[in-house]
């Protein structure tokens, strides 16, 4: 039975990304973010702890590296070079960047990240055994380990009454990341299903967004030639897939661009440049 | 020809042999039940910090976000390094003839059977939920779920699996005619359980022939194999994308490595063995010469691997690992990097001299620092990567908690206890190769006379050319 | 007729060696070379010039060999196509290259095992040595075994003490 499903779909099953994966796909969650408007403020990633039941791990496991901030804003300080002065600090939101071609679903040994027809990395709890060869290939770092129970010590009565009871609390040796707030797209997918009608661009938006008081953060389906996301990407040039050389940096706007790019894992997450005057 | 020149003194009686050989087997004295029992909590070390780390977690390593692997790895990979001389010496040396394999290969083989059963256990306690470990297999389940032939640690679990069955297969099978010995010598429960390892061996020309096809086609297996298995554990890293880690040498790098420690691991044993068990006729210093030269050859390739490796990176010119390679001779890990260089690459030129390489005190000491070596440049393979990678917010340095260095050197301690198990059970030289080598240099010495003695009729002065000096 | 199993034991390969080039000339007569086994401590791969006798264990090798590799191959692209839910990473399906190392290994992991049974099947272990076995053929001595007819027992059996055997052990083959 199963050799005469390999004769069959033989040719199906030997596509890659190049050609569009073996997938097709429903849908393909993005984000463009707009560093021209992140303050730095910190309430995306807050508003994921609240939403994503992330382990609060308290002081010293912090300074050790073991945090579990699924979206973190990473802070760079630009120092003079002698020609331009000193800008201060600046601020990358970074969380898991649903790549295209990630690299860090082939790794796995027991399959327990992989890519959804959303275009999504799922990350299943359950099958992950904690090798955590995902987190060692991935170029942005993203990846978040349990490496004690952390759900012991996070939330002391009464605050277990604020988890979020739409997704899992994870015990110590699973790897987990952000994902898009996979629970709200299927309220949301499931929403529209009882409804009789299409998903509707907005419909929804992960918790970053919703929290971010500047609005940097755009949350979409690219699929969807309308929806805001889409609009944003096609405005700064910046196409999915393989990465291309042609980038016209002379015009002044179009600021897109997409985080380690050149390792040609195809992120979802178009970051729109930061532009200052030279003398701050 | 000379003694000097002989691996083995050609004149050992066959009966001496056995009785020799076995006479290592005896009831263990005072120092081996110390070292027994410091070997024993070693290991209890070991199990005490695993015990640990499974309640807690992970985080009782010390990792951290951008390290994610760390030591357990590293021992890994040396662990897995250190088999290789073993078998793979033992084949490539049996397919090329080479007759001075013959009284040192069984340790040798031992050791990369016990080493593997060392290895193996770092991947399993690396993993944060070891209990669903067996998702790993590829097994029919009723969920229609398998494991991710993708991953280069499924390779890692197929070619260790295959490695570990060869190798103990090659040792078994290759010890069955002293097995027979060994039956036919001891008494009572022992002469039971060699009965049934010898698998009824009489020593008849149909065994004999059999036997010497499929050792040689077991050892035709094992050189592809023990290449390909550490090809596989070096794809570990090669597979991935991380600057440092994705090298195409890397492959032949991890392969001249392992030989390299395996080589440097079969000269401390040697020197072990030879002293507590007073084989200097057997395991004599002409055979550790040609150990040692061998080990300097695979050690200048592994430097050579590693000139090669940094020139490449400097000239490709990739920022994140030219950046990572500056950073590894100049960073936090850089007294490590220069200790591997002067371990693995200066080290090695004290085996370029003879009155070195036949002083055994210094061998024994060179032979350390070359593990030495070994093992830190198995650690600068993990952590600086790591600690350095494309993220520069992610960048941070970790030098493991003492529960990592726990298991570790519990490590060691279990390697120790099975070899330690394994001379007293089983003969750590083989008897009737021994014999083999003794009757072909007689032969071939009395040959040699017969020659010189007509060419000296015919034409005097004429010297026979050195015979039996292997290859 | 009834059958006598000998064993003529000799001191080492080389006092042995001229007997089996007697035998074989037909110094001996009524015994065929054919029907002598030569037991001895060590290898003599010398021997197979004067006994001629063939092996065939390569031949399971090769079988187990391809075995493994074929059913390497349906293995994992079977599993692999009944497993759509799989981390993709813009890989295929089936890929090509993680399969062929696998493959590689499987080749091994069953040509192994194969040349391991065929060696235990053809070596002709696994069973009793038998009563004339001699604990010296562990030692240092070197044997000849062979079956005759009564009637030429003690003609055989005189052949072996001119040719200076130490021992010659017999029994009745029932």
């Amino acid at each position: 039975m199963s050799l005469k499903n390999i004769l069959e779909n033989f040719s199906d099953f030997r596509r890659d990304a190049e050609v569009g994966g073996h997938h097709d796909y429903e849908h393909r969650w993005a984000m463009s973010i707009d560093l021209n408007l992140c303050i730095g403020c910190n309430a995306c990633s807050t508003a994921c702890y609240a939403e994503n039941n992330l382990g609060i791990v308290g002081k010293e496991k912090f300074e050790k590296g073991q945090a579990m901030h699924w979206l973190r804003v990473e802070r760079y300080w630009d120092e003079t070079d002698g020609e331009f002065p000193e800008q201060g600090a600046s601020f990358v939101p970074m969380m898991c960047q649903q790549c295209g071609a990630a690299t860090c679903e082939p790794v796995c040994p027991v399959a327990a990240t992989y890519h959804t027809p959303d275009g999504l990395n799922a990350q299943v709890y359950n099958r992950c055994i904690g090798s955590r060869y995902c987190s060692n290939n991935c170029p942005f770092r993203v990846r978040y380990f349990n490496f004690w129970s952390y759900y012991e010590q996070s939330w002391p009565e009464p605050l277990n009454q604020q988890l979020n009871p739409d997704l899992s609390v994870r015990d110590k040796g699973v790897m987990e990341k952000c994902t898009f707030c996979v629970q709200r797209i299927r309220t949301a997918k499931d929403t529209a299903q009882r409804e009789k009608r299409q998903l509707q661009d907005q419909d929804f938006v992960t918790a970053c967004a919703q929290a971010c008081p500047t609005n940097a953060i755009t949350f979409g389906d690219t699929l969807d030639p309308n929806s805001k996301v889409s609009k944003a990407w096609r405005k700064h040039q910046v196409e999915r897939g393989p990465y291309t050389h042609k980038k016209p940096k002379e015009n002044a706007e179009l600021r897109g661009y997409r985080v380690f790019e050149e390792l040609n894992v195809d992120p979802s997450i178009m970051y729109l440049e930061r532009v200052r005057e030279t003398e701050v | 020809m000379e003694i000097k020149d002989k691996i083995i003194d050609e004149n050992l009686g066959w009966q001496r042999i056995n009785e020799d050989v076995i006479r290592s087997m005896d009831a263990p004295g005072k120092y081996y039940w110390i070292t027994f029992a410091v070997c024993i909590a070693m290991v209890l070390c070991a199990v005490a910090a695993e015990i640990y780390q499974y309640r807690m977690g992970m985080g009782t390593v010390g990792l951290n976000n951008p390290h994610m692997w760390d030591m357990y790895i590293a021992t890994f990979v040396f662990w897995i390094g250190m088999s290789h001389a073993g078998t793979l010496l033992s084949a490539i040396l049996h397919i090329i003839h080479a007759q001075w394999r013959k009284p040192i290969y069984r340790f040798a083989e031992a050791m990369t059977t016990f080493s593997l059963m060392t290895a193996g256990f770092f991947p399993m306690i690396h993993l944060g939920r070891v209990w669903n470990l067996y998702w790993v297999l590829p097994y029919v389940s009723d969920r229609g779920i398998w494991p991710n032939f993708r991953s280069p640690l499924v390779w890692d679990a197929f070619a260790i699996s295959t490695y570990l069955s060869a190798s103990a297969l090659f040792l078994v099978i290759g010890m069955i005619p002293d097995m027979a010995i060994l039956r036919d010598h001891a008494k009572g429960w022992r002469r039971k359980a060699y009965g049934i390892l010898a698998l009824g061996w009489r020593g008849d020309d149909r065994q004999w022939r059999v036997f010497r096809k499929t050792y040689m086609l077991m050892a035709c297996f094992l050189i592809p194999l023990a290449v390909s298995v550490h090809s596989i554990v070096s794809s570990d890293f090669a597979m991935s994308i991380m600057p440092g880690w994705h090298v195409t040498t890397f492959p032949p790098y991890f392969v001249a490595g392992a030989l390299y420690s395996g080589c440097a691991a079969i000269m401390t044993l040697f020197i072990i063995l030879r002293y507590f068990f007073r084989m200097e006729e057997y395991m004599t210093l002409n055979i550790m010469e040609k150990t040692c030269k061998l080990t300097f050859a695979i050690a200048m390739v592994w430097s050579y691997l590693n000139i090669i490796e940094f020139a490449s990176t400097w000239y490709g010119h990739n920022t994140y690992d030219k950046e990572l390679l500056i950073n590894k001779a100049n960073g936090p890990y850089a007294h490590i990097f220069w200790l591997m260089l002067f371990c693995g690459s200066v080290a090695p030129f004290a085996l370029a001299f003879q009155k070195l390489r036949r002083h055994m005190p210094t061998m024994f000491a060179v032979s350390l620092i070359l593990q030495l070596g070994m093992f830190v440049e198995r650690w600068m393979i993990v952590a600086p990567t790591l600690s350095m990678a494309h993220n520069p917010h992610q960048w941070d340095v970790l030098y493991g908690s003492i529960i990592e260095w726990a298991i570790v050197f519990g490590s060691f301690g279990w390697f120790s206890l099975l070899f330690l198990v394994f001379v007293k059970l089983f003969p750590s030289v083989s008897m009737y190769e021994v014999k083999e080598l003794t009757f072909h240099l007689k032969h071939e010495m009395e040959e040699e006379k017969e020659a010189a003695a007509t060419s000296s009729k015919s034409k005097a002065g004429a010297v026979g050319k050195p015979g039996l000096e292997g290859a | 007729m009834s059958k006598h199993r000998l064993l003529a034991m000799f001191k080492g390969f080389d006092d042995s060696l001229p007997v089996l080039r007697d035998i074989k000339a037909g110094g001996c007569a009524g015994v065929s070379i054919d029907d002598v086994d030569y037991l001895s401590p060590i290898e003599h791969p010398d021997i197979d010039e004067i006994l001629e006798r063939k092996v065939n264990v390569q031949k399971f090798t090769f079988t187990g060999a391809v075995f493994g590799v074929t059913f390497g191959f349906f293995f994992l692209a079977s599993a692999q196509a009944s497993f759509l839910v799989q981390p993709q990473g813009g890989k295929a399906v089936v890929p090509f290259p993680t399969n062929f190392v696998l493959m590689y290994e499987m080749l091994i992991f069953f040509g192994i095992w194969t040349t391991v049974f065929s060696f235990l099947f053809l070596a002709g272990l696994l069973r009793k040595r038998g009563t004339l076995y001699s604990e010296k053929l562990t030692v240092d001595q070197c044997g000849i075994m062979l079956e005759v007819d009564e009637h030429k027992l003690k003609s055989v059996k005189e052949y072996f003490k001119k040719q200076k055997s130490i021992e010659i052990r017999e029994e009745a083959v029932t």
